[in-house]
């Protein structure tokens, strides 16, 4: 299928995805036991005022009502407000983007080149050392809780050596102390670099063995244009495909990251609209978090189309 | 004038000798053939040429190219030397545009001059190679991607990729392994348009119908050592080493074809009418196979000869029951053989049997051999498991294989054998209609001989009609009584093999004919 | 052999912890100063000034075990579900059972247990349905994979022209191969539930808030990470050694089986 046939039909199927997300976070929070009139009321329990409550927040009304409204006010824009806050769920969504978005993108930016460094050197120095170290180190720590190694790496850090701050805390725009996001980040980057460097890594070891990087050797072509113009577009097809998945990695850690360097992020909004039932917070977080999850899927595999073509392009 | 010589080469890797001490030399101009099975070291000899060596070997010996001694520190100068390695596709970059790599090749051979004199330079080499490769009339090939060339376009590009460099000499390893016989005769014809031009060819191949047609010399390797050398059409006509004897015998020869045997007032045991074949793809319905109607009688051999994808395996695997998507009528025994293999009955299950391609990926790798064959006479034809065994043993011996081998899994048995052991799980059913897939592809020369030979035995043993599918007239001349040829999915003549082959009437099968009489024709 | 001992220790040490750690626990759940270390408190003293060691003692069981749990939910249900889908011949079927997988695949799975584990109490049972339903989508993709490629391959086909009955093909050939492919992803899949029960209980999820348990002593005593490190590091250690030892000991067992494998 062309390029562009397959690029609207993956965005169609990208709405239709957000959409069901939308339905479903719907119905698991309605499912919730309590709801927002329960939180707001908080230590006064009193049946009257919960009632009252539900009326003015207006969840007395039947849910696919309820649904129905506020999709058709998504659709322009207008996400609504808060239950258990005076502000709009828009401003929330806003305000905690900005520090999930520095987290993340700064995670990206530094998982990429090094998993492309540490596959490659692994692959060429096959069986070797390092080699050896880095196969067994991204083995390892694979999938490891990030709340784990992310406190143990505090404790050492921030606490005995005392070299970056335990937590964000302090005040102040995050960029303007970039001390604070180092373990952060090396705490988010663990999980993807272990599964992205193991991807190139194994690309690599198959494509140097492979008929045409021996043949590109043959005919005499410098060594580091085979390894980067030959070897490595193949080799990275299955890790690029693996960074769709980075993102569903990214968000859950996020949401731990945030809650144990105490940055106000997406993920803490989301926990704290959770816990108090505030469903249009929670369902605009579970848009913009459905949206990037599509559109990150997409990329990559519009990237694995252009790297590799005779792939297969339909899942 | 040498442009290769090599004397007294000895390759070893850990004890065990992969060439023993061979010498020979390569003149410019003409085509050097290097003859010999799998395992007789003619990629190694090959290889050595380029300066590579297996990893650990111990090299002994002297090879000259173009006057520069080639040791496992200094290969020849760069581009003096091209190799065309045996499966083209693998050589190609799957990721990059055919078009892209040639230009970097090129650029890497073109290093004096100013930016554009290299550019015009590399375009100048480039446009070369391409027309000694005879690619020069396609240009927008070189915008593809390698998945998108046919065969025979991918080994023309790698022929192309290797001709940038000039080179002295070119080495070509089976180029015409698994093509069929049109490509065949193109590949002939490149390869002496690059040896008219004074490159000396290196063609390293177990092919003899290629070697007639286009080796001036001709050296016959076995276990890394030359049994015979000297010019090819001495050595071929009177071989002096009996193995270079067998070697010739083996190759099945087309300009003899069988005669039929068969009587044709008999009722016919398969009548097929109107035979179609389709599959989706993409949500429309695509036909690959367009209304076909033969008849095969008792014990008789009938061939399915086409271009690779011509529709040849859709129709047999349409009469065996794995192809679910077909129209049309097949009668068996006057009876409607039912499209499904779930549908047909037990009965008619054993009667229409079928063999693979690749016999390797049709058996259970963690199952004994021997169970797996005797499986068919348990369920096809109601015996009991010992009962079962004794007849699979037995019958195995016969076809050559003892009773220790077919014990064991089938990763310790090779291609031939496994093979082998396929027809008889097939034969074990005792079917009236026994078809083969290209069984002896891949195979070489020998083992194919070995296999024909059971063939042929076959319906005068247990009468069994044969439907085999090739694309090497050769064994289609040899087996075949009738021969069905078929072209982009039309069944287009059939006919007694006589009778089509001498008398093609449409121009596929004409095609065929000629292409493989260019190759028997001598140089 | 060797090669098996530093692995086999880091999976060694928390799961008999988890698993005998509550029979030494006699330090009994009496409150003393909290974030302390003193006399008869090895590690020091948690949040509410229990015995940090005793709480390691009892707290494994509620990760390694439902963890292990949740695993073997994943595959009881999804290898079934996998075999059917790749084995059947009608498309409807496939469908059916993938789309439903796929949608779940498209919400992020940290959304997903939040939202799942808020909604029922706090109990082991909800968490374990909660990964198994979380993991399913992958492993039903892996079986159902593994089942289409040998459903298709000419030793099913040989097999089916011998008359042989679906039942042995699906159940002999298809399944075997199956477990293979699958048997190579069970690390991978166990140190993803181990992952995901523990982020949950650190987040609070499926835990009662005084239950004795790994990751949720993580997260309630590290607001004395200064003046009591322990509380956090030795449960946060034992977490990460078993994490790490599941992955390196999988590894070693799949490469032996891959050598035994005659060639």
């Amino acid at each position: 299928m062309s390029l562009p046939r397959y690029l609207v039909r993956r965005l169609l199927l990208g709405v239709v995805q957000i959409l069901l997300v939308v339905v479903v976070v719907f119905a698991l929070t309605e499912a919730l036991p309590g709801d927002a009139a329960v939180t707001i009321a908080g230590d006064n329990p009193d049946p009257a005022t919960i009632a009252l409550l539900r009326e003015q927040l207006g969840l007395d009304r039947p849910a696919w009502e309820r649904l129905a409204e506020w999709v058709l006010a998504a659709l322009h824009g207008d996400f609504g407000r808060s239950l258990t806050g005076p502000m709009e769920v828009a401003d929330i969504i806003g305000a905690s983007l900005g520090p999930t978005l520095l987290l993340a993108g700064l995670t990206l930016a530094v998982v990429v080149p090094l998993s492309l460094v540490l596959g490659v050197v692994a692959a060429n120095r096959e069986g070797g050392r390092a080699d050896r170290l880095i196969t067994t180190a991204t083995l390892g720590f694979y999938s490891v809780p990030e709340f784990a190694m992310g406190l143990l790496l505090v404790t050492v850090f921030a606490v005995q050596l005392r070299w970056f701050p335990p937590t964000a805390v302090g005040g102040g725009d995050l960029l303007s102390r970039p001390a604070v996001l180092v373990l952060p980040v090396v705490v988010l980057l663990l999980r993807p670099i272990c599964s992205l460097s193991r991807l190139v890594r194994a690309g690599m070891v198959d494509a140097l063995r492979s008929g045409f990087v021996q043949q590109a050797r043959r005919v005499g072509l410098p060594p580091l244009r085979v390894q980067l113009a030959h070897a490595l577009p193949n080799a990275v097809v299955p890790a690029v495909q693996q960074l769709a998945r980075t993102t569903d990695w990214l968000i859950g850690g996020v949401v731990v990251v945030e809650a144990i360097f105490v940055i106000p992020g997406l993920g803490t909004a989301l926990v704290d609209a959770v816990s108090s039932r505030d469903l249009p917070v929670v369902q605009g977080l579970a848009v913009v978090l459905a949206t990037v999850t599509v559109v990150v899927n997409l990329a990559a595999d519009v990237a694995a189309h252009v790297l590799a073509p005779a792939a297969e392009v339909s899942r | 004038m040498n442009v290769v010589e090599v004397d007294e080469l000895e390759v070893a890797v850990g004890g065990r000798r992969l060439l023993g001490g061979i010498s020979f030399a390569l003149p410019a101009g003409s085509v050097t053939a290097l003859v010999g099975e799998s395992g007789s070291g003619k990629t190694t000899a090959g290889l050595a040429l380029l300066g590579e060596h297996p990893p650990g070997a111990e090299v002994t010996g002297r090879v000259v190219v173009d006057g520069h001694p080639v040791t496992a520190d200094s290969s020849a100068p760069r581009g003096r030397i091209g190799y065309v390695p045996q499966h083209p596709s693998t050589a190609l970059n799957p990721a990059r545009r055919v078009g892209s790599v040639l230009r970097e090749i090129a650029r890497h051979h073109t290093t004096a001059g100013s930016r554009g004199e290299r550019k015009a330079l590399a375009r100048n080499r480039i446009d070369e190679a391409l027309r000694q490769a005879r690619l020069s009339e396609r240009p927008d090939l070189l915008h593809r991607y390698p998945h998108q060339l046919s065969g025979g376009q991918q080994q023309r590009v790698v022929l192309a990729q290797a001709l940038l460099g000039r080179p002295r000499v070119v080495v070509a390893d089976e180029p015409t392994t698994g093509q069929d016989a049109v490509t065949r005769a193109q590949l002939v014809a490149e390869l002496r348009a690059l040896a008219a031009e004074g490159i000396a060819v290196l063609l390293l191949t177990h092919d003899l119908d290629v070697v007639r047609g286009l080796a001036d010399r001709l050296l016959v390797l076995r276990a890394g050592r030359v049994l015979e050398s000297g010019p090819a059409r001495e050595v071929l006509s009177a071989p002096r080493h009996e193995h270079t004897r067998m070697l010739v015998e083996s190759q099945p020869d087309s300009r003899t074809p069988a005669e039929s045997e068969v009587d044709t007032e008999v009722r016919p045991l398969l009548a097929v009418r109107e035979l179609t074949a389709g599959h989706r793809s993409g949500g429309r319905a695509v036909e690959t196979l367009h209304p076909a109607s033969f008849e095969i009688r008792p014990g008789e051999r009938v061939a399915v000869v086409g271009r690779s994808g011509g529709g040849k395996t859709t129709l047999a695997r349409c009469l065996a029951g794995l192809h679910p998507r077909r129209g049309g009528e097949v009668l068996l025994r006057d009876e409607p053989l039912a499209p499904r293999l779930r549908r047909r009955d037990r009965a008619q299950l054993a009667e229409v049997q079928y063999v693979f391609q690749d016999a390797r990926a049709s058996f259970d790798e963690h199952v004994p051999v021997l169970d797996q064959v005797a499986r068919t006479a348990e369920r096809l034809r109601g015996a009991g498991r010992a009962q079962a065994r004794e007849q699979a043993e037995h019958r195995l011996e016969r076809v050559g294989l003892d009773r220790a081998s077919t014990a064991r899994r089938p990763a310790a048995l090779s291609g031939g054998e496994l093979q082998r052991a396929a027809l008889v799980r097939a034969l074990l059913a005792r079917p009236g209609l026994l078809i083969c897939d290209e069984i002896t592809s891949g195979l070489d020369a020998v083992t194919q001989a070995e296999i024909l030979a059971l063939l042929r035995e076959l319906p005068a043993e247990t009468g069994c009609a044969l439907l085999f599918i090739a694309h090497d007239l050769g064994v289609v001349a040899d087996l075949a009584e009738r021969v069905l040829i078929v072209a982009d999915g039309h069944l287009v003549e059939q006919g007694a093999t006589a009778q089509v082959l001498r008398a093609p009437r449409h121009p596929a099968t004409a095609e065929l004919v000629e292409a493989a009489a260019n190759q028997v024709a001598p140089a | 052999m060797k090669r098996f001992l530093i692995p086999g220790a880091l999976v060694a040490v928390p799961v008999l912890l988890a698993a005998f750690g509550p029979l030494f626990a006699t330090g009994g759940t009496g409150k003393d100063v909290a974030f302390s270390s003193g006399p008869g408190h090895p590690f020091g003293t948690d949040f509410v000034g229990r015995d940090v060691w005793t709480q390691v003692l009892l707290g494994g069981g509620s990760v390694v075990f439902v963890a292990v749990a949740a695993t073997a939910c994943t595959y009881l249900v999804a290898v079934p579900l996998g075999l059917v889908a790749g084995m059947t011949r009608h498309r409807l079927v496939d469908e059916a059972l993938l789309r439903p997988l796929d949608v779940l695949l498209a919400i992020p799975s940290m959304l997903l247990l939040l939202l799942l584990a808020a909604a029922a109490p706090s109990s082991r049972w909800v968490l374990i349905a909660v990964v198994t339903v979380i993991n399913l989508p992958d492993v039903v993709r892996i079986s159902r994979a593994g089942a289409l490629s040998s459903a298709a391959s000419p030793a099913v086909e040989a097999m089916r022209l011998q008359g042989e009955s679906p039942a042995r093909i699906g159940i002999g050939y298809v399944a075997r191969r199956m477990l293979r492919t699958l048997a190579a992803d069970l690390g991978t899949r166990f140190t993803g539930a181990i992952y995901l029960v523990a982020s949950a209980s650190f987040l609070g999820v499926g835990v009662a808030p005084q239950a004795a348990d790994w990751a949720a002593m993580i997260d309630r005593n590290r607001t004395g990470l200064f003046l009591q490190p322990w509380a956090v590091v030795l449960p946060a250690l034992l977490i990460v050694a078993l994490s790490v030892g599941v992955n390196l000991t999988f590894d070693r067992l799949l490469r032996k089986r891959k050598s035994e494998v005659p060639t």
